[in-house]
């Protein structure tokens, strides 16, 4: 491939992972819930669904092992954060410290650093279609990717379609914008808050598959790299539209292919390069915030 | 009532940390050893013997520094995830300023070597502190993609232009003499621990008893109602975002003249001594003087867990594991007297206007 079909290509494997974690945490973000476990939901689906493969020899079992473990922990941050009305940033910041503690702990029993998956070929799950991967530049975005990148896409959609033409994605938006108006009305507001949180734990964990098996089908401790948060970041900046918010991550996952491609050619400042997408994300946050506010016109901190 | 609210304050801080030890304890045991030996193993060493427990407060003192950066912005509903990041350039710099600088006494090298790591932790919080009180962009999702940009740079610059050559493995140029700081007899403890405890009063001073701290309350409580009294919640953002940086990149420059001498790749640990710092201050429930009991408490464990490495099989991760859940557990209130709230919110509102 030449570099631009590679750095498309490899824009696309960055972004679906954070695609897939915009898509659960659109769904939190539109019910006023901060989600920050995202991070590690989707380090927990990695983790998870590597090691059961590994001790099972099952990718079924694997990737439904990740689901269910994600909605578990999703439960937890549900009941803490929603039913007890615990603070969600600590919590989630804990479960994302628990998610990667746990991992760390497993890994010293079993004595290595990372699982490899050597009896699993990345290149087969690969689904190469028939005439649009010899199109030059759309074969390299569209083709020769695994299926939950296409089920990723065709999420984003879903997502779209459930949030603003249905009854539950109604009521999840108006419990976000007034949980006192949504009760009078007889809404149960903690109900949709969990649906909210437990659609972000699955697919979060499909995330974490993805981000697991697209490249090199192995796990390593804190292989998710804050990528949980440059979602969050990408569902602050589309205001938690889908489709917007999908956009978002597409920019970081442009910023990583273009950092990791091009820090070939860049000698020993190569680490630098790694740099660009966190600071490309700081960056469209100030610009997305500077216009949403130069419009207003009233006094104050808080206005 | 007054009373009655502390010792539910201790209650609530101290039943997380049990059942935390205890979910550990069932891991411990499903994994074929015995949680009571290695709890003891845990404690023994660096509690109840006098080294032991003087290398305790001397690994407490950094931390004690980013627990207070962590408390005054928590305190005030900001939250400034960039205390690691702070802590992490303060010692940069102030290791590159006192490993370069010749010709200045012991006493001044210090100093000026405290003031480079307070300089630079201060201009690490100055960006997410102005984009959010100008621009209202969320200081955490900023405070957290800058530190990962930190971390790369600053690996860049570790590995790259100011590499110790000669070195077998990745590290800056170790500090000159005059800046590190001397050990009491023999164990770890050095006199930063004194200044720790010197910043530890001023900050008490600060946050009970000055204008900031009843600001840092006010705007914690209800920012509308700090502003329609006139206070300036902007001004008081950056200053307190600047303070924040300031303390942990003291830290961090204490750090590294009184324990590592040289910025490693490791210098601050993983999770960093930033992260142990909010967990610190979690556990201290933002007070000063919870924070440094926290502290305390929180050293030991960090200690306890390389003997744990040392003497028996249980991977030390098991530490870490439980300090999750401790932050997790201590996010809710176990025991409250708010029982029977009648519809959640309203009822809460009303009740933080009374306190």
């Amino acid at each position: 491939m030449d570099l631009l079909s590679l750095l498309i290509h490899d824009a696309m494997y960055h972004s679906i992972p954070i695609i897939l974690c915009v898509i659960g945490g659109a769904f939190a973000y539109k019910a006023n819930v901060l989600n920050i476990a995202l991070e590690g939901f989707m380090l927990n689906g990695a983790f998870v669904s590597v090691y059961l493969i590994h001790t099972t020899g099952s990718v079924f079992l694997g990737i439904a092992g990740a689901i269910v473990s994600c909605l578990l922990l999703g439960f937890v941050f549900s009941y803490m954060g929603v039913t007890k009305k615990g603070n969600v940033i600590v919590i989630g910041l804990a479960i994302n410290m628990f998610v990667a503690a746990f991992a760390g702990f497993i890994l010293k029993l079993m004595g290595t650093s990372n699982i490899v998956l050597n009896t699993y070929s990345v290149a087969d799950m690969k689904i190469q279609i028939p005439v649009i991967d010899k199109i030059p530049l759309l074969g390299a975005l569209l083709s020769g990717h695994p299926f939950i990148s296409y089920l990723a896409l065709f999420l984003v959609a879903l997502t779209w379609f459930l949030m603003y033409k249905t009854k539950l994605g109604v009521y999840v938006r108006v419990v976000g914008e007034n949980e006192d108006a949504a009760k009078s009305v007889g809404i149960k507001t903690n109900l949709y808050k969990y649906i909210g949180i437990l659609i972000g734990a699955v697919t979060c964990a499909l995330a974490g598959v993805n981000l697991s098996f697209e490249e090199m089908a192995l796990f390593t401790n804190n292989m998710t790299a804050g990528r949980g948060f440059i979602a969050i970041a990408a569902i602050y900046c589309g205001r938690g539209n889908p489709f917007i918010s999908a956009l978002y991550a597409m920019i970081f996952g442009l910023a990583r292919s273009l950092a990791v491609n091009l820090s070939i050619y860049a000698g020993p400042a190569a680490g630098l390069f790694d740099v660009i997408p966190y600071v490309t994300m700081v960056v469209v946050l100030a610009v997305v915030s500077i216009f949403k506010h130069k419009s207003n016109k009233e006094r104050g901190f808080l206005s | 009532m007054r009373k009655k609210t502390l010792s539910m304050d201790i209650a609530n801080s101290i039943i997380p940390v049990l059942l935390a030890f205890i979910i550990g304890g069932v891991i411990i045991v499903a994994i074929g050893n015995n949680p009571l030996t290695t709890y003891w193993v845990l404690i023994k060493k660096s509690l109840l013997t006098t080294k032991g427990f003087a290398n305790t407060l001397h690994y407490a003192a950094p931390m004690v520094f980013t627990g207070l950066a962590i408390a005054v912005t928590f305190k005030a509903n900001i939250f400034n995830m960039g205390v690691e990041g702070s802590f992490v350039l303060g010692g940069f710099c102030a290791g590159l300023f006192a490993s370069a600088v010749t010709g200045l006494d012991p006493v001044s090298t210090k100093l000026v070597s405290f003031l480079v790591g307070m300089i630079f932790g201060m201009l690490f919080a100055l960006i997410p502190a102005l984009l959010k009180a100008y621009f209202k962009v969320d200081e955490m999702v900023v405070t957290l993609m800058l530190n990962y940009a930190l971390a790369k740079v600053l690996e860049f610059l570790a590995t790259g232009p100011f590499r110790e050559q000669g070195a077998g493995y990745v590290c800056t140029p170790t500090i000159s003499g005059n800046a590190m700081f001397g050990r009491f007899g023999n164990t770890r403890l050095t006199f930063f621990f004194v200044i720790t405890v010197v910043v530890f009063i001023i900050m008490y001073i600060v946050m009970k008893k000055s204008r900031l701290g009843y600001e840092i309350n006010a705007i914690g409580n209800n920012p509308c109602f700090a502003e329609a009294c006139g206070m300036r919640v902007r001004k008081v953002v950056i200053v307190l975002m600047l303070l924040s940086g300031a303390l942990a990149g003291l830290g961090g420059a204490g750090y590294m003249m009184s324990e590592k001498y040289k910025y490693t790749l490791a210098f601050s640990g993983n999770p960093g001594i930033g992260w142990d710092g909010m967990l610190i201050s979690l556990l201290g429930n933002h007070s000063p003087i919870g924070i440094f009991i926290a502290s305390i408490f929180y050293s030991v464990l960090k200690t306890g867990s390389d003997n744990i490495n040392l003497y028996t099989t249980v991977p030390k991760e098991i530490v870490t594991v439980i300090q999750s859940l401790i932050i997790l557990l201590l996010s809710i209130k176990i025991i409250n007297d708010k029982t029977h709230v009648i519809s959640g919110r309203l009822y809460k509102k009303q009740n933080k206007a009374v306190k």
